[in-house]
Order: C-alpha cells, then sequence, then structure tokens
C-alpha cells in the first residue's frame, strides 16, 4: 500500500509539473495578465541590505555594481551589515564606503555572529526607506535592478518583488552548467504560473525587495525564528515570502530585474548550499502542514499546491531513488532518462544562447551529469537535511558559526 | 495605624524552565535519532555498494527458479510435448499402412514377374509349332488349291450334266428315281466342292496364322506389354511409397530424437513428475564453477553464513534468460537442476555452488 502511495503522490507532482510548465509557457507567450503592469515613474526610497560574511574583495564589486544602478542616487542607499567576518570583507565595505561617494553606504557590524537572517534584520534599523532590497553580497547588479523591482510595487497588493538571478560563472565547470540549466528554468518558465497569480513560493535571497513596513512587521518572526530553541539563520528568504503571502500580500518575480551570482564550482560546495535549501524547504514544509488551514483559507490554491508539493516532490524523491535502487539500480542511469535530459539540455542551451548569450553554456551535454546529481540530491541530500534540521551554519560558507540568541544586533554602523 | 500601602506589582514573568528543558530533550533525542539514521543511511550506502561489488565480482551465484506445471513457460513446452507425440503417432499409423501397401505391391509384382515368363514360353513355343507346321500347311494350302481348281472345272460341267440328266428324263431313259439320284449325286459334289473351298479358304488362314504375326498374336503380344507395364508402374509406385516411407521413417526418427531431448529439460521434468524438482540459474560467467555433483551453498543475506543445502543433480544444456536478481539487467544462462537437503532454499534469491562465496 504504502509504495503505491509514494507512486501516486509522486506521480501527482510529476503532472502538476507538467501541468505547470505548460501552462507556464502558454502563459509567457499569451496572457498578459501574467506580468505586473511596471510603473517607472514610481520611485520610493530605497534601502539595499547586504548582509555579509567571509566575502572578501566580492563585498566591495556587489557594492560598486549596485553604485551604478540606474536609480536616482539620492533615493536609495547602500546598508552593508557584516556578520563578524574572519576575513577583510569588513575592510572591503569601508574601502567601497569610500571609495562609492556618489551613493549613501552604511557599513554595520553584528557585536556577534548572527547568521544572514538577523544580519538582514539588524541592518534594516538603519534603514528609514520605503523599499527594502536585500541581496546576497557575492551578486552583480545590472544596472536597472532597482528601478525594475522598484517599479513593480505601484501594485498596492504586492508585497514582495524578486529579480531573476543569473550564473555569473556559467563555463567554470559541468557543475556550473548545470545550475545555469536549472536557474534559467525556474526563473524564465517555473515561476511564470506562481507570478501570474502574484504568489511565487519562494524569491530568492540574491535579490529580494519587500515594502519596509512588511518586513518590520515580519522581523520579530524572523528573530524569533527557531527549531526547538535552536535560533534558525538559514532561508529566511523563503520563510519572508511565505510570511508575505500569508499577510494577504502578492508576491513576484519580475524576470528583468537581473543580478548575477557566483554559483558553486565544486561538489562540496553544491552539496552545502542544496543541503541549506533542502533544509529550507523541509521547515517550509513542516510549517506549512501545522498552519495548513490557515494556508487553505488565506491563499490562492496554486499557492497551497507549490508550497505543499514541491517540498514533498523533494521528500518523495529519495523513497523513489531507494526504490529503484533497490529494484532496479540500472534503470536510474538508463539510456531514456539521459536522452531526456540531453534533450531538454539542447533546448535550454539554444533558449540561453539566443536570450541571455551571457549565461551561454559551452557544453550542453555537461546536464546529462544531472542524472548522476539528481541520485545524489534525491537520496542524501534529503537525508541529511532531515537529520540535521539543528544546524546553525551560513551552508555556503566554510565556517560554522555559533548563533546568538536573536538579540546580538549591537551596532559599530558607520554614518 | 498608618497603612502602608504597597503597590502590589505583579510578579516578573519568570522564563519557562520547563519549555528550555522540553525543547533541549527533543534536539537531545533528535540528535540521537539524526546520528542513528545517519549511521544507518552510511551503513545501507557501504552495504548497497558492497553488495553490487560483491554481485559484479563473484562467479559462484546461481539463482533458484521453481517451476510449476502452471508457468506459462511449462504449459507450453507440455502443449509442445502433446502435440509431437500425436504426430508420432500420426507418422507411425502412415509409416504402417505405407509398409503394408509397398508390401502388397511387391506381392504383386511377384505375381506378374511369375506370369511373364509363363507367357513369353508359350508365345516362343507357338511360335516355334507355326514355324514347324506353316509351311507345310501352306505345301497343303496350295495342293488344295490345285485340287478346288480342277473340281472347280468339273463342277463347271453340272449344268450340262443336270441338262442331260433332265433330257433323259424326257426322253424316258431314266426314271424320276434315277434321275433324283444323279441329282443328289451332283448337289453332293457342289456341296463337297464348297466344303473344300471352305477348307481351302480356312487353311489359308491357318498359313496366314502360322506364317505371318496375326492378330491372335498380336492380343497376346498386348497382354505381354501391358503386364510388364504393370509390373513397371508398380515398381514407380513402390519406389514413391518406398521414399514416403524412408521419409516418415526419418520424420519419426527426428520427433524421437526430439522427445528424447524434451524429456532432458527441467520443464519436462516439471510437467511430467509427480514430485517437486527445484532448479537453478546459472549465468553463463559462473558456468565453470558447475557440473553435476557440485555443492550448493545457501546463505544468509545472500552472501555470508553459508551452508551446504544440496548438490547439482543434473546441468541442462538449453539456453534460459532471466533477469539478474540485483543488477535487474537480463542475462543468458542454463537451468541445473538441484538436489536439496533443504527445501526451504529453493526460496533464496541466489545460491551458491561449488564454494562458499565469502569462505565462511
Amino acid at each position: 500500500m504504502a509504495p503505491v502511495l509514494v507512486w501516486l503522490i509522486l506521480i501527482l507532482c510529476l503532472l502538476i509539473s507538467i501541468v505547470k510548465y505548460t501552462f507556464a509557457l502558454i502563459l509567457k507567450w499569451s496572457v498578459p495578465g501574467a506580468t505586473v503592469k511596471k510603473d517607472y515613474t514610481y520611485e520610493p526610497t530605497v534601502s539595499v541590505l547586504m548582509p555579509c560574511f567571509n566575502e572578501g574583495k566580492t563585498v566591495y564589486e556587489t557594492i560598486e555594481s549596485i553604485s551604478k544602478s540606474n536609480y536616482p542616487n539620492d533615493r536609495f542607499e547602500v546598508i552593508a551589515q557584516d556578520d563578524c567576518s574572519v576575513d577583510d570583507s569588513h575592510e572591503w565595505m569601508l574601502k567601497a564606503q569610500r571609495d562609492f561617494a556618489n551613493i549613501q553606504v552604511r557599513v554595520g557590524r553584528n557585536a556577534v555572529n548572527s547568521g544572514k537572517a538577523r544580519s538582514v534584520c539588524n541592518a534594516l534599523k538603519l534603514s528609514a526607506a520605503e523599499l527594502v532590497i536585500s541581496i546576497d553580497s557575492d551578486c552583480i547588479f545590472h544596472p536597472d535592478a532597482i528601478r525594475e523591482l522598484a517599479a513593480c510595487f505601484s501594485e498596492p497588493k504586492i508585497g514582495s518583488v524578486g529579480g531573476r538571478v543569473g550564473v555569473r560563472n556559467p563555463n567554470e565547470s559541468t557543475i556550473t552548467a548545470i545550475q545555469t540549466f536549472i536557474y534559467y528554468a525556474a526563473f524564465q518558465v517555473y515561476k511564470v504560473p506562481e507570478n501570474w497569480t502574484r504568489s511565487v513560493g519562494c524569491i530568492s535571497g540574491c535579490l529580494f525587495a519587500i515594502r519596509r513596513e512588511l518586513l518590520l512587521e515580519i522581523e520579530p518572526k524572523i528573530r524569533s525564528r527557531h527549531w526547538f530553541g535552536i535560533p534558525v539563520n538559514q532561508g529566511e528568504d523563503r520563510f519572508l515570502t511565505h510570511q508575505t503571502l500569508l499577510r494577504g500580500y502578492g508576491t513576484y518575480i519580475n524576470n528583468d530585474a537581473l543580478c548575477w551570482t557566483t554559483v558553486p564550482v565544486t561538489l562540496p560546495e553544491l552539496f552545502k548550499q542544496q543541503l541549506r535549501w533542502r533544509r529550507s524547504i523541509v521547515r517550509d514544509l513542516f510549517y506549512t502542514l501545522r498552519t495548513l488551514p490557515q494556508h487553505v483559507w488565506t491563499l490562492h490554491p496554486n499557492t497551497v499546491l507549490t508550497l505543499v508539493l514541491t517540498p514533498l516532490g523533494a521528500l518523495l524523491g529519495l523513497l523513489v531513488a531507494i526504490t529503484m535502487l533497490s529494484g532496479n539500480p540500472m534503470a536510474w542511469a538508463g539510456p531514456a532518462p539521459l536522452m531526456l535530459y540531453l534533450g531538454i539540455a539542447a533546448v535550454l542551451s539554444w533558449v540561453i544562447r539566443k536570450y541571455s548569450a551571457r549565461e551561454a553554456i559551452n557544453n550542453p551535454l555537461a546536464f546529462g551529469a544531472y542524472l548522476a546529481w539528481s541520485l545524489v540530491s534525491s537520496l542524501f541530500i534529503t537525508t541529511l537535511a532531515l537529520c540535521t534540521l539543528d544546524s546553525k551554519d551560513w551552508g555556503t560558507r566554510a565556517k560554522e558559526q555559533e548563533a546568538s540568541d536573536g538579540d546580538a544586533n549591537r551596532q559599530e554602523s558607520a554614518p | 495605624m498608618a497603612t502602608l500601602t504597597v503597590k502590589k506589582v505583579p510578579p516578573e514573568a519568570k522564563p519557562s524552565v520547563i519549555q528550555p528543558m522540553l525543547y533541549k530533550s527533543v534536539v537531545t533525542i533528535y540528535r540521537i535519532f539524526a546520528i542513528l539514521t545517519l549511521y544507518v543511511v552510511l551503513g545501507g550506502v557501504l552495504a548497497y555498494g558492497f553488495v553490487m561489488g560483491f554481485y559484479a565480482l563473484n562467479t559462484s551465484w546461481a539463482a533458484p527458479v521453481i517451476l510449476s506445471p502452471t508457468d506459462d513457460k511449462s504449459l507450453s513446452f507440455s502443449e509442445k510435448l502433446v502435440t509431437s507425440r500425436q504426430t508420432l503417432e500420426g507418422l507411425n499409423v502412415d509409416k504402417k499402412r505405407l509398409q503394408e501397401g509397398v508390401d502388397e505391391m511387391n506381392k504383386h509384382k511377384t505375381a506378374l514377374l511369375a506370369l511373364e515368363p509363363e507367357l513369353q514360353a508359350a508365345i516362343i513355343r507357338e511360335k516355334k509349332h507355326n514355324q514347324a507346321t506353316g509351311p507345310q500347311l501352306l505345301e497343303l494350302d496350295k495342293q488344295k488349291q490345285a485340287d478346288n481348281l480342277k473340281t472347280q472345272v468339273v463342277m463347271a460341267q453340272v449344268k450340262e450334266v443336270e441338262a442331260a440328266i433332265d433330257k433323259d428324263l424326257a426322253a424316258g431313259l431314266i426314271t424320276k428315281g434315277d434321275a433324283a439320284a444323279q441329282r443328289a449325286a451332283l448337289n453332293q459334289a457342289q456341296s463337297s466342292y464348297t466344303d473344300s473351298k471352305i477348307g481351302e479358304i480356312l487353311l489359308t488362314d491357318s498359313v496366314l496364322e502360322k506364317t505371318t504375326t496375326a492378330t491372335k498374336s498380336l492380343d497376346v503380344l498386348d497382354k505381354q506389354a501391358e503386364l510388364i507395364s504393370q509390373i513397371a508402374q508398380l515398381d514407380i509406385a513402390i519406389g514413391v511409397a518406398q521414399k514416403q516411407l524412408h521419409e516418415e521413417t526419418q520424420q519419426i526418427d527426428r520427433l524421437k530424437l526430439a522427445l528424447t531431448t524434451a524429456k532432458q529439460t527441467p520443464y519436462y521434468l516439471t510437467v511430467s513428475g509427480d514430485s517437486t524438482v527445484y532448479f537453478a540459474f546459472v549465468p553463463y560467467d559462473n558456468q565453470r564453477n558447475v557440473s553435476t555433483g557440485t555443492a550448493v551453498y545457501d546463505c544468509f543475506l545472500n552472501m555470508v553464513v553459508c551452508k551446504k543445502v544440496g548438490t547439482v543433480k543434473q546441468v541442462f544444456a538449453g539456453e534460459e534468460h532471466a533477469t539478474h536478481p540485483i543488477f535487474k539487467t537480463d542475462i543468458r544462462g542454463f537451468l541445473v537442476q538441484m538436489q536439496l537437503d533443504h527445501p526451504e532454499s529453493a526460496k533464496s534469491k541466489t545460491v551458491f555452488l561449488n564454494r562458499k562465496p565469502l569462505f565462511f
């Protein structure tokens, strides 16, 4: 009975995914309502919050890219919050503050290492803007990113808007090539039906814009977020998106607001990142299930389905992988799945080369390796995520940090 | 007395002591559970890798197969067996019938062959006789013809004699009685002449028969030719029948051989035997470890703590296809019959032949 149920749920997830992707393409090409009507005359004040931990010179480059934004300089500021980096990240922040005098850069530093989510909250304290954009400190931003994000907030019911995250290093390794495919498909196709109902399930923390009042309302929840007393520092983007939706606001991805991130190059780096994301997905699923009636009555059915089935699919992937390996180990890496993946890669590669030349992939065949990765991902990452919900690390950063009790917000701000 | 009014200050909300303890307990239990789970996963991965490697390298495993008479293959085999037997019986009946036909034809031929020399001898005898009597008859015929010619001349004068009789009677020279007697003598002479002419013709015929090939002889020859033809036709018919008989005999032999071979297959043992027969599929890669009498081991977890459970009783030659019990790929091999002391081992996923796979 149990395996039948597993397969049924998996088939349901698969069917919904297929319908969703197909629907996304139809929406993308033929339904204007799927996109927000942007008003570029709407120019709220913006605080760009940049939490940082051990990024070194990258923070300088990130601030540099923001300083070139096509947005009135007096209408936005950068608040860089260092989470007690042990490298020279803080010095680079101060240097950026000095070098990019055309914009206001404020540099803050946590008293103790607090994690990304609390660093955002600490940075928020320095902000008085109408709109807050939380970014990752290893990203490079398109000059129009802020303008594009702000233009979407002309719709009053929009609470959070995300940008499209592109890959800076698509051809550095097979692993980066695979991620380029995934990132592109996720933003350009998968998120489209969610955009249509203004109910994107997870806006990437790389480029996350939110109304300041809304963030202030959610902030206590971020600070008090814990797992049986252990502060939760990861997955603040998913949490923020979820909270936005639960408060009756819409969430949206504006694919014209671009930023570029350096994706993990090696398998261990990717493994850590995916583990962090999977933990966040699992936590979110538990949270959704715990408050399912509220979700059902408050949210759009598409949103509920996304919030439940996406993480459920990830969990079931584990069972499917075990079933397949114990039943027919060769089926996973057979010619049919490989041909399917290579077919998808060929199409995506062509689309990316045509519409996003910067991310053009030199070796589309690399996507074939996704077969092996999907096995690792389904089998190990979900298991590890389920067994390490008490983790406190930043995920992609090397050093595990001690999280504070949530009040580690002593500031050392520079004007 | 002054009353000291103390403003009741609400007690400061004490932080719950139970909740942190509860959390700590939950987290501790979770961590223990998580560590155990991860160790189980790690153990599972290592075991999985080991099993994969083990079956990739091992060359002594075989997969027990329990064949039932109601299996598709057994049913198909049974059906073919019945059909073959029916065909064989039909061929035997045909062969017997053909053999009887050939025997009958041979008898007939022998009889005809026996008749043919007698006929030939009779012809020769007759021919000799004719050769001997023919010239004599010819001579007599000539003589007869000469006699008849003479008689004819005499008979030409009969009318004159009759006229003379009538004249003499009219003249009263002779009595009517005399005249009648004379006329009767004349008739008799004419009749004799006629008989003589007939005799001449008959003689001529006889001469013709004796000296030339007459129709009678031709009839005899025709019958002789018919006899020879009949013998030749019989020869052909016997040849055809014997060829057919030979072919059917060969077909019967082939069918018998096929049935003999079929009796040496596991399916025959399954469909015909009363007791349960145990088989095992052996991939070709493991062939060198198999022969009649080879020990069969059954192991715990399909690889360790093995015990001898029987021997290989018979090795079947026919190729079989099966699915690899671990890799689930199609593999080629053959079946062996096992003599099991522990029938439960027939239900194991794998058994090992010749030796214990891990020496314990």
